[in-house]
């Protein structure tokens, strides 16, 4: 062994300290803590919609819900996998869920092509809110989770900022989902796609430069 | 004679743990495991370099090491990430001659096998592999490459990008 390497090996041995392992539930933990503050400030600045607040929500609240629940938990999922590295650990779970999500802006689009256009449905003032407050929820919890996945070793960036993006995305909306009046399928086709959308695609520009190693 | 996984797992957990002596055991043992594992597939006058690299990562990432995992396919996706960020960083060098003495890939065959550069590069197409392997570990030119492969100057860098890219994507793929 070479004397630069022997000393680098004596440097590092110098250098240690104990370490706790990195476990994918600390992420895990993270995101969930995060998303239930981002449906606590939901609740508390603009209020719960009515037919959660007595009990009686309708069946796509439940679907809408579940869907963007576990379209995030998939993804947060694979993102904290990734602070764990290993060749042979590809996880490609969450694409599945992801395809499942699909299935709302897809028939959005395909009963505006037999139906024609819904304009009235789409509602851009309440929509444009519902865009900001997931998107806030979704900085807030893409934050946490790039925060937490700093500490491991993702080998694709890239691949885990589209993770962090779409996992914050959707968990992001599912928060201001406990507000949102609006059961139709354009509405949410659009309103409830875009935040996802846009979550994914800041991730991927934005987590990669503060997650390199 | 390198140590096997098993030996290599054990001494993880110890130096996880703050073990000096096992994390000593362990670092001798990763630095020749490495330099087999980089030999002839970065110029040979970076090897040196790589593996400090390596070494510095691992200490750096010690806690992301899972102790219910093996050892070496966790060093592997450590190493692949430092090789191909050091292809990146590679131009043009003074073309060392390769070391015989490493030519062998490490011991733990059918581990080494899943986890191994090689493998790596096979996942990409060949036209992206070759011209990978001429310029970033043989040393070529992108001319002289341009030349031996029939691919025109430019296609050969936009070939070596998207390859390192998509090797990129795929460094836990076994």
């Amino acid at each position: 062994m070479s004397e630069v390497a022997n000393s680098l090996i004596n440097d590092l041995v110098d250098d240690l300290a104990p370490v706790r392992t990195l476990k994918p539930s600390g992420g895990m933990a993270v995101a969930a803590i995060l998303t239930i503050a981002a449906c606590s400030g939901v609740a508390f600045f603009m209020g719960v919609r009515g037919d959660l607040a007595m009990g009686m929500a309708h069946e796509m609240f439940f679907l809408r819900s579940g869907v963007l629940l576990m379209l995030g938990i998939a993804t947060a999922f694979a993102a904290a996998n990734m602070a764990r590295p290993g060749v042979g650990n590809l996880n490609r779970g969450w694409i599945w869920a992801l395809v499942t999500a699909g299935l709302f802006p897809l028939t959005a689009i395909a009963m505006s092509m037999v139906n024609g256009a819904p304009i009235e449905a789409l509602r851009p003032a309440e929509g444009m809110k519902c865009l900001t407050i997931s998107g806030l929820s979704a900085l807030a919890i893409g934050g946490g989770l790039t925060a937490w996945l700093r500490q491991g070793a993702p080998t694709s960036p890239e691949r885990a900022g589209w993770l962090v993006g779409i996992a914050s995305g959707a968990l992001g909306a599912a928060a201001y989902n406990i507000y949102c009046p609006f059961n139709d399928i354009y509405y949410i086709g659009l309103w409830f796609t875009l935040p996802v959308l846009v979550s994914a695609i800041v991730g991927r520009i934005v987590v990669p430069r503060l997650i390199r190693w | 004679m390198i140590a096997n996984e098993e030996t290599l797992r054990h001494l993880m957990i110890k130096a996880q743990g703050g073990d000096r002596q096992c994390y000593t055991s362990l670092l001798t043992e990763c630095e020749k495991w490495l330099r087999r594992y980089y030999a002839r597939k970065i110029n040979p006058a970076e090897v040196d370099d790589l593996v400090q690299e390596t070494l510095i990562s691992l200490h750096r990432k010690r806690a992301s090491y899972d102790p219910t995992k093996a050892f070496l396919p966790w060093l592997a996706a450590i190493g692949r990430y430092r090789w191909i960020d050091g292809l990146r960083k590679i131009y043009r060098h003074e073309h060392g001659e390769l070391n015989e003495e490493l030519v062998a890939d490490p011991q733990d065959e059918d581990v080494t096998a899943k986890v191994s550069l090689e493998r790596l590069l096979g996942m990409i197409p060949d036209k992206q592999a070759d011209v990978i392997a001429m310029v970033k570990i043989e040393g070529l030119s992108i001319a002289e490459a341009a030349a031996k492969t029939g691919q025109s100057e430019s296609l050969v860098k936009v070939n070596i990008h998207r390859g390192l890219k998509k090797m990129s994507a795929l460094i836990e793929s076994e």
